[in-house]
């Protein structure tokens, strides 16, 4: 099943499928090609590549950015950063 | 022969004890300032070991060596360009596989390098343990196990260091794509070799295939072919994985750091959870953790302002002291009035005003840095300051604003980007700092009510939020996203912490005193020469038309400039009294409006400085003159809006 990493609840874990960019909430289109790679390069340098394991480990509350680990590290990702990454779970 | 004197520079991903490492090997022989025309500090320092002079050079933390942010471009142009003559690339033991992803770029960039395997006390206690020598035999890279913090491994890091440029600093090893990337990046070097370019032909042809904006800009203008044939190959890749070509490179570079990490360390994960795992769980709680940091932040803003403003009042009658004694050299005249009043006016207010919410603030922001305490700020704060466009992390220089502007611009750098900074920048010259709100209390809270000072404060919360907003939308650029390591909770070295306060303060001193200097000569020069009247009259279309003011309020703005609270204290001087309730055609509307455009209309000449010293001449002028039209454009707005009233 594909779901949003922002969908998992505190603990869950994920391997990455894709990273999504330019139809998330709040984003401005216009702005070209080049910021979406920038986006997703980003968060790709970061080891969060199709393929890995992810575990949340909790968010931030009101709707604040999630901690994930992932490669043997702890992250912090904004929500709308984290709402474009998709994951798959075994249910 | 080899020559005496070399060039070393350190690199590696952020919090990995780099800065302890440079504090070791360089002592007090450094020199911190930034890279030039960028808002990235840059720390060059000097040692002499075995007859040698060795340069080192602390390149900013980073994760990667793309084109997202300043900090990444600046250190691998300086690598490839400048051709330092070793890199010591430190290494956190405890988080291998991240950090090695960084080592294996670094090596494609094809300079000599030494690894410093850092921290591998922290390592061994969260149960890792590291085969440095197989780590040292599958990367080709000289390994040395470090403890920074207690200096241990550094002699020994130092010594590799020399024997391998003695050596003729070998290129370390090549790490291998699969084989239908190797194909493609072979072919593309074999033609990149051919035009003349800086980097390494391999490390180009890589960054093309993926579609390293920087590296395609500047091929395409010596041989747009090239990037044509990297985009049809990229395509291709494209097509076997299903997945972009950037994001195959990067996958692959990161399965080979897990493999070789996996290969090196034997992992046996402690049963009891440790210390700093239970502080992070405690500390990023959704409720205790907004608890403890409010006590936390609380109790540091409150001790960072007693301690500044006990030591400002006392270093001030210091100060004052002295006056009798320059009265009876250069006597009361002119001369004395300019020497006094200009010069050593200026001086009081950096020593006096600046310096004794710098220094502790330096010292508490690099212990929260260092600590790793600032990273759970943002985390936990990342929400709130979205709303104006800004981060979590944002959120200290801003607190900060309160007390002192100066302090909350210079804290700007801990943001990531160069927009985000100056966005920042931008938001803390706005915030009350301690001066405007002895301003808002003493004028309108003493004689309009208290209600209305508090109204004044959230008037200006409120234009914080818009204006922030407005710049967040108007500033071109990347939006500022969160994505941050939260690494492991670790005690900060002393020494280093204290060796950079005191560099970055010296840093401020020399930028910013002769502006400050000059600025209080400049205004002391108008008011001897007698100047001040006239110029008085010039602002009064200002002044009194639009704003509603008295014209000696002009007078007292002017002051202002300063230090805040000169206007208040000027104010007080030109009326001939410090019961404002008094003074004729200055009623609560008036003041009320004065107190409004007091709060927003330029920063302090310190702030200024600061500015200047972090974003230079143009964006500082471009703050100013905005912050000058828009106090005056909203007080006269107020002033009508209250006639009504």
């Amino acid at each position: 099943m594909e779901l949003r990493l922002t969908d998992l609840r505190d603990g869950e874990s994920g391997i990455i499928t894709s990273i999504k960019m330019g139809h998330g909430r709040g984003h401005r289109e216009h702005r070209g090609a080049g910021r979406r790679w920038g986006f997703r390069k980003r968060l790709e340098d970061m080891g969060l590549t199709p393929g890995t394991r992810v575990t949340v480990v909790k968010s931030a509350p009101f709707r604040g950015p999630l901690e994930v680990y992932v490669r043997g590290s702890r992250l912090a990702i904004g929500r709308r950063m984290a709402e474009r990454i998709f994951v798959k779970v075994k249910k | 022969m080899i020559k005496s004197k070399f060039i070393v520079v350190l690199a590696g991903n952020a919090n990995v004890g780099k800065s302890v490492i440079f504090n070791h090997l360089t002592g007090l022989h450094q020199h911190i300032g930034n890279w030039p025309g960028k808002t990235v500090g840059k720390a060059e320092g000097t040692l002499h070991f075995r007859g040698y002079t060795i340069d080192i050079i602390d390149l900013p933390g980073i994760y990667s060596l793309s084109t997202f942010s300043i900090e990444e471009l600046i250190s691998r142009e300086y690598i490839a360009v400048e051709t330092p003559d070793l890199v010591i690339n430190v290494v956190d033991a405890s988080v291998l596989e991240r950090n090695l992803f960084f080592t294996l770029q670094l090596m494609e960039l094809e300079a000599p390098m030494v690894i410093a395997l850092n921290q591998v006390d922290m390592a061994e206690k969260k149960g890792i343990e590291i085969n440095y020598k197989k780590l040292e035999k599958t990367l080709g890279v000289p390994v040395i196990p470090t403890v920074a913090i207690r200096g241990t491994g550094v002699y020994e890091l130092l010594q590799r260091c020399v024997e391998t440029i003695e050596k003729g600093g070998e290129k370390p090893s090549r790490m291998k794509y699969g084989e239908e990337i190797e194909k493609r990046i072979k072919g593309l070097s074999e033609t990149v070799k051919k035009v003349h370019y800086p980097y390494p032909a391999r490390w180009t042809a890589i960054k093309l295939l993926e579609k390293d904006e920087q590296v395609e800009r500047e091929i395409r203008e010596v041989k747009p072919e090239i990037v044509s044939a990297a985009e049809k190959f990229a395509e291709e890749i494209e097509e076997i994985h299903g997945h972009s070509c950037s994001t195959v490179i990067t996958s692959e570079r990161y399965e080979i750091a897990g493999y070789i990490a996996r290969e090196v360390q034997h992992v046996v994960p402690p049963i009891k959870p440790l210390m700093r795992e239970r502080l992070h769980a405690l500390t990023t709680h959704r409720i205790l953790g907004y608890l403890i940091m409010a006590v936390l932040l609380l109790s540091i803003f409150y001790s960072i302002f007693t301690f500044g403003d006990y030591t400002s009042g006392l270093l001030s009658d210091l100060f004052y002291c002295l006056e009798p004694i320059f009265e009876s050299i250069f006597g009361a005249g002119i001369a004395g009035e300019l020497i006094w009043g200009g010069i050593m006016g200026g001086i009081i207010a950096g020593v006096a005003i600046a310096l004794p919410y710098i220094i502790p603030f330096y010292l508490v922001l690099y212990f929260l840095e260092d600590s790793g305490y600032l990273s759970r700020i943002a985390f936990l704060l990342d929400n709130v300051m979205h709303r104006i466009g800004l981060h979590g992390k944002a959120f200290i220089p801003v607190m900060l604003s309160f007390g002192c502007n100066v302090p909350g611009c210079l804290g700007c750098r801990i943001m990531e980007t160069e927009r985000e900074r100056l966005l920042t920048a931008f938001v803390v010259t706005l915030v009350p700092c301690a001066a405007t709100t002895v301003i808002i209390l003493g004028l309108v809270g003493t004689f309009v009510g208290v209600q209305w000072a508090l109204a004044l404060y959230i008037i200006d919360l409120v234009i914080i939020f818009l204006l922030g907003r407005l710049a967040f939308k108007a500033l071109p650029g990347e939006p500022t996203a969160l994505i941050m390591e939260m690494s492991d909770y670790r005690v900060p070295h002393l020494q280093t912490v204290l060796r950079q306060t005191l560099f970055r303060l010296m840093e401020f001193i020399k930028m910013a005193f002769p502006l400050i200097i000059v600025g209080s000569l400049l205004i002391k020069l108008a008011e001897v020469m007698g100047l001040l009247n006239p110029i008085a009259s010039v602002l009064s279309p200002v002044t009194v038309t639009w704003l509603g003011l008295p014209a000696i309020t002009g007078i007292a703005l002017i002051f202002g400039v300063l230090r805040k609270e000169l206007t208040l204290i000027m104010l007080a001087t030109l009326f001939g009294t410090t019961n404002f309730a008094q003074v004729p055609n200055f009623g609560p509307v008036q003041m009320i409006v004065f107190t409004l455009v007091t709060m927003l209309y330029i920063p302090c000449i310190a702030t200024i400085a600061a500015l200047v010293r972090e974003f230079g001449w143009k964006r500082a002028l471009f703050i100013t003159v905005f912050e000058i039209v828009f106090a005056i454009l909203i007080g006269g707005i107020a002033f009508r809006l209250l006639m009504l009233v």
